[in-house]
């Protein structure tokens, strides 16, 4: 690629545009680095920290007593592998879940058109406005007594997984995405034979790919960070969330400052892992899903 | 034919958004003790709401974090986005050091940064002190803690829409630039006549999310100052207040409930309607 | 066609499916009781696993207890009360038969009528005569019907760092007696350098409310009044409110012995304490142990006096109230097993003697909840197995009895949450006014106190 961007690779190689390209490039190096990543590191070395040291809060670049035994007491006493894979277990069922409705439902108001499209569209869109807390305690009565099947789905994955389908977003993203699959393709393969089902799974889907990237990104990691939902559904502590649990053990009980402080740090580093190794995926998928149209 | 695809996704959002919302409704023209059947009050619980001076502060401190909001947490994306585009090296390291705190669960960003508000002891006290700069009281100043938030969500939230911007500037086609250079125009021009264009769909998208996002800001102001401070105290703050650490009264937070989801909806029906030439 | 039938079969596979695991997925555990058989009880307040010695001890307590009812078993539960997640729990039907409360929590459930009335199985138990009557009366509705029982019951004190005492020049067994000499001691200990603060107060989450109102009590004042046409008003806007914000925020400003960090919330002074970082602040005898395991201080440092001011102290404490979905044989069982645990006489001395082989503190100056013999029982055993330096408490103990015990006025939490941010305001503006604050005050808490019934 020649002249990509604002800078043309031919300017670069002025003696002067590289000099302040190389003396931008430092500054913002360091800067990101400075602003990004000096706070995590903080956090994690504040685990290595004994307890006295931590509560004088002076800035160290290094601990003065580096000790692993708050790692080790997260580790155990706070029972990390237990809840990461209770997380994991609810982020994967939820990705599925959204996967499925959502798809099913983008695809048929994009391409299948039914009569009260735009309306349903519009509705689901309006969610998006919907404050969160707002629809705490009716959602969760909802949850507790569903209506006409009046199933109780608390301490149950359906309780975080049901409700997350209802993401108004992957719709939109979705939508606009089929939306813009020329009808062409569509209607080579109905005159083909194919049915719609097979339309979906056989055409459609593949040429998505990028957008469910973006939209499995965005699930995963919202249901990972999902907070007060998670909360009030998974009440059994056995089967909580990582942050739930984080939050119930800082607030109710007995452990240090530096032990909580590892153990976030420890719920922190999964998903800095998938995201170092899923990185080109994510920037693919964001790519198409920012794209106008 | 089509419902049988939409069925599974009208069950959600049905039991899961939109009955939801109308219980909402209802709830906040009654009053519930969650025990024996709910009372109707009419409009009591609303005309309680308008009494509260609370009501006018919080509104007001909302109103002050989606103004700061935009102009930091909308506009330094952008501005990110175009020059790491730009640098041809590390870019691995920028994009996953930008994206590392979205990672984060947002109760341990707004701890952490707990820590470095610290006007005593915190880290950025300690290194402006070292600099021989001015210190701040950061969230214990009226006049500062709503920056001082904005700053946390910032940071927090930035490499997302980062990284889109990101993704939507490397699809510029490279004709548009080389044309405009030859053409003579200065680098900022370029920016201007070539760049924010090109990112126009996405950049109205965003503005529409955040600014929604931001009115129902709950998190940093929270952690950080807690539901009794006016300086800072939100209508997310507010409705939690009512609903849970204060009044334990439904009715009234779901009053107000109810009135963020007006406003919301007003803002984002004219918003749309507004850029609709564009967004097509 | 085959397509078309495909289609449907394939949503009603889905449909099916979905339903079945639902079924399946759904948590069939519920508060009611079956109708004959065994009774169960679910009970919160389990310690969590992190707590390892008070968890086995709580396992050990049941055991012990459905050994002794054997129709009674007990399903528990951690945790204790937490205000986002108690009404959901609720409506939900999810509310344990026994659920730990704060002191502040009755008032507003009997109000809301959110809780069980157990005035009818009180006869039942002879042993809640045992306890302080002004106690249960915490958990009534002033009319004569009971909703709870207390399990613990602490008064304010002054605790401090006997250390920093001493490196001050201090008499550490001479605490603040009045809060000028706080006000003289705290300049002293906060000279010491090196970010150690000398007295520190709350101002977030309404802790900052709730100490404004014990440092009322401090002085004889109070924070609301009842008339004789049974009305309560504001009664903080005086002399007393003045002095008290205008020492805070002089020692905050002036004398610079409170530290820059402020909007502090209940753990983190706490915290200051453990990290040897305060001199002494407001707080209940609890508050010493917690420091100790949680923040890994040392018990040897800490001292508790009484209130400066000495005219009257705060009380706190909490207790057991009991879902309003309860039947009356659930009701009765979780009654027995709160009785058990934390009121029964008999049990007394045997606990301590635990307790002090787990190393767990014993001797702390907290009153206890009992009158008459069972005080006596527990004073003695108290003092038997006290494994505490108890001197370091002495000035506390010796001053106790004269101080007059004042319990929270009504509407607390609402209260709570008006004066917080005054005393915000107090310690983190320079130029606060005070009196326009405790006016303004003022008038938002009459406005609370005129929907007292």
């Amino acid at each position: 690629m020649a002249t990509r961007t604002l800078l043309s690779d031919i300017a670069l190689k002025r003696p002067r545009t590289r000099a302040v390209y190389f003396a931008v490039l430092a500054a913002t190096t360091l800067a990101v680095a400075a602003v990004f990543l000096y706070p995590l590191y903080w956090m994690a070395t504040a685990g290595l920290k004994t307890p006295a040291e931590f509560a004088a809060q002076s800035v160290t670049v290094l601990p003065h007593d580096p000790s692993a035994s708050a790692y080790g007491d997260a580790w155990n006493h706070m029972r990390i592998p237990h809840f990461f894979l209770n997380t994991v277990y609810y982020a994967f069922g939820g990705w599925l879940v959204q996967l499925g409705v959502d798809v099913c439902a983008a695809y048929a108001l994009s391409k299948l058109r039914p009569v009260l499209g735009k309306a349903i569209f519009a509705g689901m869109l309006a969610t998006l406005m919907l404050p969160v807390a707002a629809l705490l305690v009716p959602a969760y009565l909802t949850v507790t007594d569903l209506p006409v099947l009046h199933l109780n789905l608390l301490n149950s994955p359906w309780g975080l997984w049901l409700p997350a389908a209802a993401n108004g977003f992957n719709i939109y993203v979705l939508k606009r995405f089929f939306d813009n699959i020329p009808h062409e393709i569509l209607e080579a393969a109905a005159v083909d034979g194919a049915s719609r089902l097979k339309t979906l799974t056989r055409i459609v889907l593949p040429l998505s790919r990028p957008v469910l990237a973006v939209i499995s990104i965005f699930s995963i990691i919202g249901m990972w960070k999902d907070f007060l939902w998670p909360m009030l559904v998974m009440q059994d502590p056995d089967k909580q969330t990582l942050s739930v649990a984080l939050q119930r053990l800082s607030a109710s009980s007995q452990v240090p400052p530096t032990e909580m402080i590892a153990g976030m740090t420890i719920a922190a580093l999964p998903m800095i892992v998938i995201f170092v190794i899923f990185q080109r995926h994510i920037l693919g998928g964001l790519s198409a899903g920012a794209v106008k149209g | 034919m089509a419902y049988a695809f939409l069925s599974a996704g009208l069950v959600c959002f049905g039991l899961f958004s939109w009955y939801p919302l109308v219980r909402s409704i209802t709830l906040s023209l009654q009053q519930d003790n969650l025990v024996t059947d709910p009372q109707w009050v009419g409009l009591d619980n609303y005309r309680t709401l308008f009494d509260d001076p609370l009501l006018g502060i919080a509104i007001r401190n909302t109103l002050e974090f989606t103004g700061l909001a935009l102009v930091f947490g909308y506009a330094i994306p952008i501005a990110m986005a175009i020059l790491l585009n730009e640098l041809r090296h590390f870019n691995t390291f920028f994009r996953l050091a930008v994206y590392l705190p979205v990672m984060l669960p947002p109760i341990v960003s707004a701890m952490l940064w707990q820590f470095f508000y610290d006007p005593g002891q915190g880290l950025f006290n300690t290194l402006l002190h070292g600099a021989h700069l001015p210190t701040s009281q950061w969230v214990q100043s009226p006049r500062t803690a709503m920056l001082s938030l904005v700053l946390v969500s910032t940071w927090a939230n930035m490499g997302g829409s980062t990284l889109m911007y990101l993704a939507a500037l490397q699809s510029v086609p490279p004709e548009l630039y080389e044309s405009s250079e030859m053409d003579g125009a200065s680098l900022w021009r370029r920016i201007w006549h070539i760049t924010l264009p090109q990112l126009r769909f996405i950049m109205l998208v965003m503005l529409l999310l955040q600014i929604t996002a931001t009115m129902q800001v709950f998190i940093e102001p929270f952690q950080l100052t807690g539901f009794t401070n006016p300086d800072t105290i939100t209508v997310m703050t507010l409705i939690y207040r009512y609903a849970f650490a204060v009044n334990q009264d439904f009715g009234l937070a779901a009053a107000l409930s109810v009135l963020l989801f007006v406003v919301l909806s007003a803002f984002a029906a004219l918003y749309l309607r507004i850029t609709r030439e564009q967004t097509v | 066609m085959i397509t078309l039938a495909r289609r449907r079969l394939l949503s009603t596979v889905a449909l099916t499916t979905g339903l079945v695991l639902t079924l399946t997925a759904c948590d069939s555990g519920d508060t009611e009781a079956k109708s004959d058989g065994p009774v169960t009880i679910t009970v919160n307040n389990m310690p969590p696993a992190t707590e390892k010695i008070q968890r086995q001890n709580f396992l050990d307590d049941v055991a012990e207890f459905e050994k002794a009812h054997p129709d009674i078993k007990i399903d528990p539960n951690e945790g204790k009360m937490d205000p986002a997640t108690f009404s959901a729990k609720l409506a939900g039907g999810q509310l344990e038969n026994a659920f730990y409360v704060y002191f502040t929590d009755p008032a507003g459930l009997i109000a809301r009528k959110q809780v069980a009335d157990i005035t009818p199985y009180v006869a039942d138990f002879p042993d809640i005569q045992q306890i302080k009557p002004n106690l249960l009366q915490v958990f009534g509705d002033g009319k004569g019907k009971t909703y709870g029982l207390p399990e613990g019951n602490y008064t304010m004190g002054l605790v401090y760092n006997r250390a920093l005492f001493q490196k001050a020049g201090l008499d550490p067994d001479k605490p603040p007696a009045t809060w000028d000499e706080v006000r003289d001691d705290a300049r002293k200990i906060a000279a010491l350098g090196n970010g150690i603060n000398g007295y520190g107060d709350y101002s977030k989450n309404n802790t900052g409310g709730w100490h404004f109102t014990a440092e009322m009590y401090t002085r004889g004042g109070d924070v609301a009044t009842q008339g004789a046409d049974g009305k309560w008003t504001a009664a903080f806007n005086n002399d007393t409110g003045k002095a008290i914000l205008q020492q805070l925020h002089d020692m905050r400003f002036v004398d610079r012995s409170m530290g820059e960090r402020q909007l502090l919330e209940w753990a983190d002074l706490l915290q200051q304490m453990g990290a040897g970082k305060l001199g002494m602040y407001l707080a209940t005898a609890d508050n010493i142990p917690t420091i100790v395991a949680q923040y890994k201080g040392r018990t040897e440092d800490y001292g508790f006096g009484p209130v400066p001011g000495a005219q009257g102290a705060l009380g706190g404490g909490g207790g057991y109230m009991f879902s309003p979905k309860s039947t009356p044989a659930q009701i009765k069982a979780a009654m027995a097993w709160v009785l058990f645990r934390h009121a029964n006489p008999a049990r007394i001395a045997a606990g301590k003697e635990r307790d002090a082989k787990n190393k767990q503190p014993v001797g702390l100056p907290e009153p206890d909840i009992f009158t008459g013999a069972a005080e006596q029982t527990y004073l003695a055993a108290n003092k038997k197995y006290a494994n505490v330096p108890t001197e370091n408490f002495a000035p506390f103990v010796a001053a106790q009895p004269s101080i007059p015990l004042k319990l929270e006025p009504p509407n607390a939490q609402k209260i709570y949450a008006v004066l917080d941010p005054v005393m915000a305001s107090v310690l983190t503006t320079q130029d606060a006014d005070i009196p326009k604050l405790l006016a303004d005050a003022e008038k938002q808490v009459n406005a609370i106190l005129a929907t007292v019934q």
